[in-house]
């Protein structure tokens, strides 16, 4: 049956995250190359290149999302982020050509969750980059969506090694209802199999106790 | 929703049975089930045909559609067609299970039947696929099928709203403007 006890909570919606969603908080740890614009006093001890005790103007750091988007400021230049190699032109360039080579898990597990999350920087080329993001998606659809309704009782690790996280998890779901459907065929439903935590508990029995 | 709900649903459906006993009419809150007479036809819902069935006390007879030609041509137009054409019936996939299962004695040429409603099968899911696919590419805003019964629709469900989903998400991004929530400057 589909209910469960506990519903994860699902990764946010386009340039919202979720904040209770595990996804969400894995995506925010993703490190972003940014260079800082103002001092930053008595913080030397964060950037282990320099020895001084303040972090001066202009170093170039690698901060996480979490940070990024905290300390970025439009008015008050704080710190300037630069979008990270898959998401700038020579990238796009190759996602236009053909998405569905592209290893996406390498280029970041999270590359449409990073990429959505991107725009809330103010990049000039924000409308490129949520263009790309999409149609790299559509472009990939039918790849995904094949491979998870035919492949039935096989290892799919080759199928799913290319897919970013979102795509594993739509994988999931299309083998969930591929999987249901097929063992729905077999007579699955009305066969009783004795569960898990049976099998894994072992109860010792009063015989045992006793002796 | 699973399929063993779907099947559950295809149980109301009604099927001719011949019975071997005989009982007075019965008031069933879902309708009155006429009177079993030995050796007459009567109507009843499959529920009752294969608990009857089981017990030994019926003999079921095939659906109207569920004939070797007749299946044959629904396959041969369903292959031609780029829409769907009308199942033989709302549940053909759940009854076919059910009743070749429990009753295949009953029913003429069985295995041949139990292929052509595979092929049927397959032929729908494959048009599911590509109209899925087309949807998707095309980012139509909605699109309309007929002719779908509710096994299809259910394998399909899961996996083509998560994948619409992701794509809202996707098409939000191309709309900064409307995005409530962002970092208000100080």
């Amino acid at each position: 049956m589909d209910s469960q006890s506990y519903l994860p909570v699902p990764p946010g919606v386009g340039m919202e995250e979720n904040f209770l969603s595990l996804d969400d908080i894995l995506l925010s740890h993703e490190r972003l190359p940014s260079r800082t614009e103002c001092l930053f006093p008595r913080l030397g001890y964060l950037e282990k290149s320099t020895d001084s005790q303040d972090i001066q103007e202009g170093t170039k750091m690698e901060l996480p999302l979490w940070l990024a988007k905290g300390l970025y400021e439009r008015k008050r230049r704080v710190v300037s982020i630069e979008l990270p190699k898959v998401y700038r032109e020579g990238w796009r360039t190759v996602f236009n050509a053909d998405p569905t080579v592209v290893d996406l898990h390498k280029m970041g597990p999270y590359y449409y969750g990073l990429g959505s999350q991107m725009l809330h920087f103010d990049s000039p080329e924000n409308p490129e980059i949520a263009q790309a993001l999409l149609q790299t998606f559509i472009g990939r659809f039918r790849r995904t969506m094949d491979s998870s309704q035919n492949a039935y009782n096989e290892d799919t690790s080759a199928l799913v090694d290319r897919l970013d996280t979102l795509e594993r998890g739509l994988f999931k779901m299309g083998q969930r209802g591929l999987n249901s459907f097929q063992g729905w065929e077999k007579g699955k439903a009305s066969h009783l199999t004795a569960s898990a935590l049976v099998l894994n508990y072992r109860k010792r029995k009063m015989t045992d106790l006793q002796a | 929703m699973d399929p063993a709900e779907v099947e559950f649903l295809a149980e109301k459906e009604i099927v001719k049975i011949i019975p071997n006993f005989s009982l007075d009419k019965i008031y069933l809150i879902g309708g009155d089930l006429g009177p079993f007479n030995p050796g007459l036809p009567v109507q009843v819902p499959v529920w009752l045909a294969l608990n009857l069935k089981q017990r030994q006390k019926c003999r079921i007879l095939p659906p109207q559609w569920m004939d070797v030609d007749k299946l044959e041509e629904v396959r041969e137009m369903e292959r031609k067609e780029d829409s769907f054409t009308p199942p033989p019936s709302p549940y053909y996939m759940e009854l076919t299970k059910l009743l070749l299962n429990h009753a295949s004695d009953n029913i003429p040429k069985a295995d041949e039947i139990r292929t052509l409603v595979k092929d049927i099968w397959d032929t729908r899911i494959a048009k599911l696929r590509l109209s899925a696919d087309s949807f998707i590419s095309q980012q139509e805003a909605h699109a309309k099928l007929d002719n779908l019964t509710l096994m299809e629709i259910n394998t399909t469900r899961s996996f083509l709203l998560g994948s619409l989903n992701c794509m809202f998400k996707l098409r939000s991004n191309m709309q900064p403007g409307t995005s409530a929530g962002k970092a208000p400057d100080y």
